[in-house]
């Protein structure tokens, strides 16, 4: 006769009790596994978003230009990039490297001009890596790297009143201050999914970039995608040294420390959800609580005599502790099974979530399975059933044996 | 050999704000295999003293020695080990513990000092089978007579060879003939294990079969305990 054994009998004395206690316990496992599958599916989406939509894995660029602003065109441009390039792709872990060049400047068609935020890109290589090239809402992705076309984000399009097949004129200033221009044919419509860069969005070839802001090969930074995603700061480390190792002067960041709205999101979340697991742990424990002073205060006389009989009053609490542990358990695998069951039917629902702030496209209902979310949930749970029965057996511990021997 | 003594012992309760002295200044030896019952009418303090000499209250003056050494100094935890090594303990009410089966309420003591599971289950079949309860091992408490209970309590009391037994009222609840069996019992264990039995009662037949019997009135003993 183990104590386990006894806490687990005690638990089906009262079966009504135990299952209204479990059923509690389950459905907040089963909350906190839901809302945690969806945060952490939220964020891995907005990371993956965050990476293909144009940061990559890891970006390197003149010390000076992660400092400045999208405004400061080659201004600290990459003197060397041909060297840097072919340095960046020697590393085992890189899987692609991306030139870029950015600026900023007004595109005008017929009467109207918009100021737009323009990237200088290898088309190639950023349709293999990046989403872009999938955002297209209508036309061709920019075919190579001297092509003399511009790809516009959908709201840029709209304000300038041009299509797919129009030209538009592009105006920068050069990399010596004098204002140059090119013409350039619209070839397709970007749906952008963040509306502020929608607005503002215009891509086109390294070399149409290179040619308005007389950029002698310079480009402004590089990005790079990577093997695998978790290596990006062993193979940031490696690069820089070795880039040092070649007299090159360049600076190196992750994505997670250039994207500033993923951080902010991330703790957003993770305030959310921190507060919902504090409310559902107060939930389950004023609920299970009071079904635990319950089975305590039945079982006084009993207290008593297994007190009486030699039985330590911390043995007392433990009985009790493991009673609410097994009760918790038992009720996180009902919860699990109950989650997963609920994930599967939402998974399968079609339901679209209006957008967040600032994007334009609602994101279907998705609700992954974390096993990390699964296992804190668990042992949130089992905590607080644990506490629950702690502290009525606790009490009915310290009560003078005589008096729980006579307790009615 | 004296193996549990009372000093001048003294406990009061509070009911409220008036203070009920239950037992004032009692003095008792018990003696290994001895057979005493202490008698008196209610309220004379006759639960009150078997309390205080079963580590189950504690007094408010005076002193228990068990084995010659004071009990004041222990804690909780070491009381506990004391009651679960040294006594058994038999109710009026039985108190068995309901979920568990006969076999497993004799285990329990067992459970308590951490005996090998098969060493458990022997002694807890032999014990059973010594009160006379041979295949009622698997049953639960409350599917057996009063009698059968109060054995079953017997059993789970001197399973752990304890020096003595504290019996309140173990009688009162059972019909005389029961009670009678039960009595036999208890005598037959004194006279095999040499273990100590007190018997708080108010039931002539058990007096009768005292060794010794104290008389309290009133928190007080009559004549020399």
């Amino acid at each position: 006769m183990s104590v386990w054994s006894l806490a687990f009998r005690n638990l089906l004395r009262n079966r009504r009790r135990s299952l209204l206690a479990g059923a509690v316990v389950m459905v907040g496992f089963a909350a906190f596994a839901l809302a945690g599958g969806f945060m952490a599916q939220s964020l891995e989406g907005l990371r993956e978003g965050t990476i293909r939509n144009g940061l990559g894995h890891l970006q390197f660029a003149d010390p000076r230009g992660f400092e400045a602003g999208a405004d400061s065109t080659l201004e600290h441009g990459l003197t060397d990039a041909a060297e840097i390039e072919q340095t960046l792709r020697s590393d085992p872990g890189v899987l692609e490297v991306l030139p870029r060049i950015d600026f900023v400047g007004l595109v005008t068609s017929g009467d109207r001009s918009v100021p737009f935020l323009g990237t200088g890109l290898d088309p190639a290589p950023e349709a293999r890596s990046m989403d872009l090239a999938e955002t297209l809402a209508s036309g061709r992705w920019l075919l190579d790297r001297d092509q003399r076309s511009v790809v516009l984000g959908a709201g840029l399009a709209a304000a300038l009143r041009v299509g797919v097949g129009d030209t538009v004129t592009v105006l920068a200033t050069t990399t010596d201050g004098v204002l140059n221009a090119v013409d350039a044919s619209v070839v397709a419509v970007a749906d952008i999914p963040i509306k502020e860069l929608d607005d503002r969005f215009l891509a086109t070839s390294l070399g149409l970039a290179g040619d308005l802001l007389m950029a002698d090969d310079h480009v402004s930074r590089f990005v790079v995608i990577l093997h695998d995603a978790a290596d990006d700061r062993p193979v940031l480390q490696r690069l820089l040294q070795t880039l040092k190792g070649r007299g090159l002067d360049i600076a190196g960041r992750t994505w997670e420390d250039l994207a500033v709205f993923y951080r902010q999101v991330r703790l957003l979340y993770m305030g959310i959800f921190g507060f919902m697991g504090v409310v559902l742990v107060v939930v389950v424990l004023l609920a299970t609580a009071n079904a635990m002073l319950m089975a305590a205060s039945e079982r006084i006389r009993e207290i008593g005599t297994l007190r009486a009989l030699g039985t330590r009053p911390g043995q007392i609490r433990r009985m009790f502790v493991i009673e609410g542990a097994l009760l918790g358990a038992a009720a996180c695998v009902a919860g699990a099974l109950a989650s997963l069951a609920i994930r599967t039917v939402l998974n399968h629902s079609g339901i679209v979530l209006p957008p967040p702030p600032g994007v334009t496209h609602g994101m279907p209902l998705h609700i992954k399975f974390y096993g990390e979310t699964y296992l804190v949930g668990a042992v949130a749970m089992a905590l607080t059933m644990m506490l629950a029965s702690y502290l009525p057996a606790r009490r009915a511990s310290r009560m003078p044996i005589v008096d729980a021997l006579t307790h009615v | 050999m004296t193996i549990l003594e009372g000093r001048r012992l003294s406990r009061t309760y509070r009911l409220g704000s008036v203070r009920v002295p239950a037992l004032d200044n009692v003095d008792i030896k018990i003696d290994r295999g001895e057979f005493v019952v202490l008698q008196g009418p209610s309220g004379s303090g006759k639960t009150t003293l078997i309390n205080l000499l079963g580590l189950l209250d504690r007094a408010d003056k005076g002193e228990v020695l068990l084995e010659g050494r004071p009990v004041s100094g222990m804690d909780e935890d070491q009381r506990a080990d004391a009651r679960r090594d040294l006594f058994g303990f038999v109710f009026q009410s039985f108190n068995l513990i309901p979920v568990l089966t006969a076999l497993e309420n004799v285990e329990y003591p067992m459970t308590l000092k951490g005996l090998p599971r098969k060493t458990m289950r022997r002694r807890a079949y032999e014990v059973l089978s010594r009160v006379g309860l041979s295949g009622k091992q698997g049953v639960r408490p409350d599917l057996l007579s009063g009698g059968e209970r109060q054995r079953v309590a017997l059993a789970r009391a001197i399973v752990n060879d304890p020096q003595v037994v504290v019996a309140d009222e173990p009688t009162a609840n059972l019909d005389s003939q029961t009670a009678d069996g039960i009595l036999d019992l208890m005598r037959e264990l004194r006279d095999d294990r040499e273990v100590a039995f007190v018997v708080a009662t108010h039931d002539p037949r058990v007096v009768a079969r005292g060794q010794r019997v104290v008389t309290l009135h009133d928190g007080r003993t009559l004549g020399k305990p």
